[in-house]
């Protein structure tokens, strides 16, 4: 629905052509969504999630289509509560949300969302002589629905004047479309078991095994494995497998020369082994890398063939005019990127780490990856998590004071279920952790080495996702330093300035560019003075308020009075050990 | 033989007719809808009135689609004398509605005129530069056929691309147009945004070039962008610059300062484009930018 939103948009003249159907439709379902995660750690029937899922879309719902469409899933959900999808209760149910979806509108007009419902409901029940599987005739119904769907400008004439066909109409063809294509790939038939615990049993068995056959029956083991449901192992070599194990055990007495037990013993033994070590290859090549080249000095793609081909394996390499594209599994992508860079430019990189992608693809917690590319910031101040966060970092750890462990960067970076991620911290102290966080940890993480909240602002403000996720590394790169700044904090004891000069305990200093270049008791001053010094040639002063000066307020009236040529802006950082940080473009 | 060509287009394009040197053209004017009452583009209802009714009276605008009618009497009044119409429209990422009315008149009339609808990626003077830049085809070429004329139209569109400094992005948002841009929407701190148009991506929708803080640093940063899809391209000089800008008195010096940039990269012409009614109402007060042709 939402890779549809903008063309749903743009159909939308009825019954306001306010251009926000395909959105309301998303956030419809969006919002229901994100309030299944409170009923996570329930236990509940298909039926119940349905009937849950439908009162929080109508929690959720925004804008007619969104009503209409919630009160569709409403009735439809009601009727399927009793867990009955069978192809006579499913259309009892799509008669049910018809219904409700029609009642529940004030003044149901056809050519809209609610026709579409009704002719899916009535086909339904016309193919439902022919067919059983109830996500077959659904999918059969979506010919006809969009033809429907073109007829809705004849019943509707304020779609034929603008001449477009019924924007929620569109919607729900494409809500029903999204169910029936989801459904036949992950429906009903699909129950089978995650290869994580296909591969667990595999291994447990032959632990079990190697100790004997005939005290492997009579392990709680065994008993898994005697009343599993072979069709959910979906991988054929490990159900049969599991059934010679569970014929083996079974027939032990019949079978019982000390020779054959031994030889099955092995067979067995040797064909779990096989398959694990299948599924847990050695990858001798960590990175799958794939780039394009844009050059005129590569003649051909086998000179670019055989200048990669020492660089790793599954060398693939294409080419279209003088444009190259390349896949190739290697451990040293910056070398393939140095080498190709002089002979033209790239103008498409991607690296994936796969022995990351291995390890969360047979593990317990298998990631299921939401998003290609993620931006995770660590910073103390909560005001700078918040403006980070609005300029689009996708998650922040907002330590605090106390500088966050390992555990908590992986957990963080886990959640982002992200392939990939950007991640940058505000302190040079959490490098270690953070990289050690990032071996840990399931995705392909890029560490930015910032070392102050300014960094991060300046990275956020030079970065796009719509970029590839080495062009955003790059980017963020070259974006960190690049905003000149200020700290001033509080001596907590006697120290000296750059210039010799000692700061005096409780006196206020100025760091820039690490070294302390002012000092002086009264806050207010010292800012001003420290304006004065740095600001020529900018025209734009930035001052982000730490903790220590929350309740501070008057210092940027101050320095508007005394630079009135110079635009001032104040906000709150919440960092800890500066009172400001003052930046300057 | 030189076909005899109608060139149909709506006023969202950034360009005034004087600034058109083709006289086989019809203007069809958007409709305006602000407080629910519909306005055209006049000497009396023009961007200026728009922009300062955003800013004195805070309303709200919209625009519809050209209705289907008017661009079906266009052709019905100029289908006679011509060989071939070709309807330059805004980007269908943008309206597909637009798209949708574009193409029903030309299966409307298939049997009568063949009629080219050239998706012209793009919004406000972007849709000027891709006109302009179909003139010139027009002009230049005497003998194609309607296949050679639609691939040249499309690598006009493909060749176009348009980069703007909308300092509020609420009005784009509010017309539904917001497309990848809505990731500069929402931030805490003051954010500059430029936004862009690219005639090869092919969704046609608005995207997220940049941002700054200062118009200094995003001035700079459109000329960086404009440098990069140049050498990207493999082009040494700009075809055609059409400005954005004149949406309120807000800016008028950033906007001179990013021309005078523009003017000193290597193009054989640059064209002041003109405020519309229509553009107004996703510009908002103080926009600018520029459309290239490379």
């Amino acid at each position: 629905m939402n890779k549809h939103k903008e063309y749903l948009n743009g159909l939308n003249v009825f019954p306001v052509p306010d251009g926000d159907t395909g959105l309301n439709m998303v956030l419809t379902i969006q919002g229901a969504m994100a309030s299944m995660k409170n009923f996570e750690n329930q236990s509940m029937s298909p039926g119940e999630y349905l009937k849950n899922f439908a009162e929080q879309m109508l929690l959720h719902s925004r804008g007619c289509s969104g009503v209409i469409l919630s009160l569709f899933m409403q009735g439809f959900a009601e009727t399927v509560a009793n867990d009955d999808f069978s192809k006579e209760n499913v259309y009892k149910a799509l008669e049910n949300g018809c219904r409700n979806a029609y009642e529940g509108t004030e003044n149901p007009r056809e050519g809209t969302m609610l026709t579409l419902m009704r002719a899916l409901k009535e086909k339904y029940g016309e193919l439902m002589e022919q067919e059983d599987d109830p996500i077959v005739i659904i999918g059969k119904t979506i010919p006809y629905l969009k033809e429907v769907l073109d007829k809705t400008p004849e019943m509707l004439p304020v779609l034929k004047q603008a001449g477009v066909i019924d924007s929620g109409g569109a919607g729900f063809v494409v809500f029903i479309q999204g169910v029936c294509r989801e459904f036949q790939h992950n429906g009903f038939g699909a129950n089978g078991l995650p290869v994580p615990i296909l591969l667990k049993i595999g291994e447990t068995t032959r632990k079990y095994i190697a100790k004997g056959l005939s005290k492997f029956r009579n392990t709680p083991f065994a008993h898994l494995v005697s009343s599993i449901d072979f069709s959910r192992i979906q991988n054929n070599r490990l159900r049969e497998i599991l059934q010679n194990v569970r014929k083996a055990t079974t027939n032990l007495s019949v079978n019982n020369h000390v020779n054959n037990k031994k030889k099955l013993q092995e067979k067995l033994i040797d064909e779990l082994e096989e398959i694990n070590n299948l599924w847990n290859p050695d990858i001798k090549q960590k990175y799958c890398t794939e780039f394009v080249l844009e050059s005129d000095k590569v003649i051909s793609r086998e000179q670019l063939r055989e200048m990669l081909a020492p660089f790793g394996d599954s060398l693939i390499v294409l080419q279209a005019g003088n444009k190259f594209k390349v896949h190739i599994h290697t451990n040293k992508p910056d070398d393939i990127f140095d080498k190709v860079k002089q002979y033209g430019e790239l103008v498409f990189t991607k690296v994936d780490d796969m022995k990351k992608q291995h390890r969360n693809f047979i593990s317990d917690d298998v990631i299921d990856y939401r998003r290609d590319k993620s931006i995770y910031c660590i910073v103390s101040g909560k005001g700078f998590a918040e403006i980070l966060q609005k300029l689009g970092a996708d998650d922040i750890l907002c330590y605090g004071k106390n500088k966050p462990s390992v555990d908590q960067l992986v957990k963080g970076l886990d959640n982002l279920k992200a392939k990939n991620i950007i991640a940058a911290a505000d302190d040079s102290d959490i490098l270690m952790a953070l990289k050690y966080a990032v071996s840990l940890c399931k995705s392909n993480v890029f560490i930015v080495e910032s070392d102050n909240p300014i960094d991060l602002i300046g990275m956020m403000m030079g970065i796009s996702k719509d970029y590839d996720i080495m062009t955003m590394f790059e980017e963020a790169m070259k974006s960190i330093h690049t905003i000149p700044f200020c700290g001033i904090a509080r001596a907590n004891r006697q120290v000296l300035a750059d210039s010799g000069k000692p700061v005096k305990k409780n006196d206020y200093f100025a760091v820039y560019k690490k070294k302390i270049i002012l000092s002086n008791p009264n806050i207010e001053e010292l800012a001003i003075e420290a304006v004065n010094q740095l600001v020529n040639g900018y025209g734009l002063v930035t001052l982000y308020k730490g903790l220590p000066s929350r309740k501070n307020n008057g210092l940027v009236d101050r320095l508007k009075e005394q630079f009135p040529d110079i635009d001032f802006e104040e906000y709150y950082g919440g960092q800890y050990n500066y009172n400001y940080y003052i930046t300057f473009e | 033989m030189k076909k005899k060509i109608f060139i149909i287009v709506g006023d969202n394009l950034g360009l005034s007719r004087d600034q058109i040197d083709y006289e086989d053209l019809e203007i069809i004017k958007f409709p305006v809808l602000v407080e629910e009452k519909e306005y055209r583009e006049s000497d009396q209802y023009s961007a200026n009135w728009l922009i300062s009714k955003f800013e004195k009276e805070n309303v709200v605008a919209k625009s519809s689609t050209l209705p289907q009618k008017d661009i079906a009497d266009a052709v019905e009044r100029n289908y006679r004398n011509y060989d071939l119409i070709i309807h330059v429209v805004m980007s269908s990422g943008l309206s597909s509605a637009s798209w949708k009315v574009a193409e029903n008149v030309r299966k409307q009339y298939e049997d009568v005129i063949p009629i080219i609808n050239v998706d012209s990626r793009q919004a406000v003077n972007g849709v000027g530069n891709v006109l302009l830049g179909i003139i010139d085809i027009i002009k230049n070429n005497d003998d194609l056929s309607i296949e050679e004329i639609e691939k040249l139209c499309q690598q006009v569109v493909e060749n176009t691309y348009s980069y703007y400094i909308f300092p509020d992005l609420d009005y784009l948002y509010k017309g539904g147009r917001i497309g990848r841009a809505q990731s500069l929407m929402g931030s805490l701190l003051h954010i500059i945004p430029i936004i862009g148009m690219m005639g090869d991506d092919p969704e046609g929708i608005v995207s997220s070039l940049g941002k700054g803080r200062t118009f200094k640093q995003v001035n700079r940063q459109v000329i960086e962008l404009i440098n990069a899809k140049m050498k990207e391209k493999s082009v040494s000089k700009i075809k055609r610059a059409i400005s954005l800008s004149g949406y309120g008195e807000k800016n008028k010096d950033v906007a001179q300062e990013l021309m005078e940039k523009v003017k000193a990269l290597p193009c054989d012409d640059f064209v002041m484009g003109k405020p519309g009614l229509v553009d107004a109402v996703y510009c908002g007060p103080g926009a600018y930018g520029v459309s290239i042709l490379l």
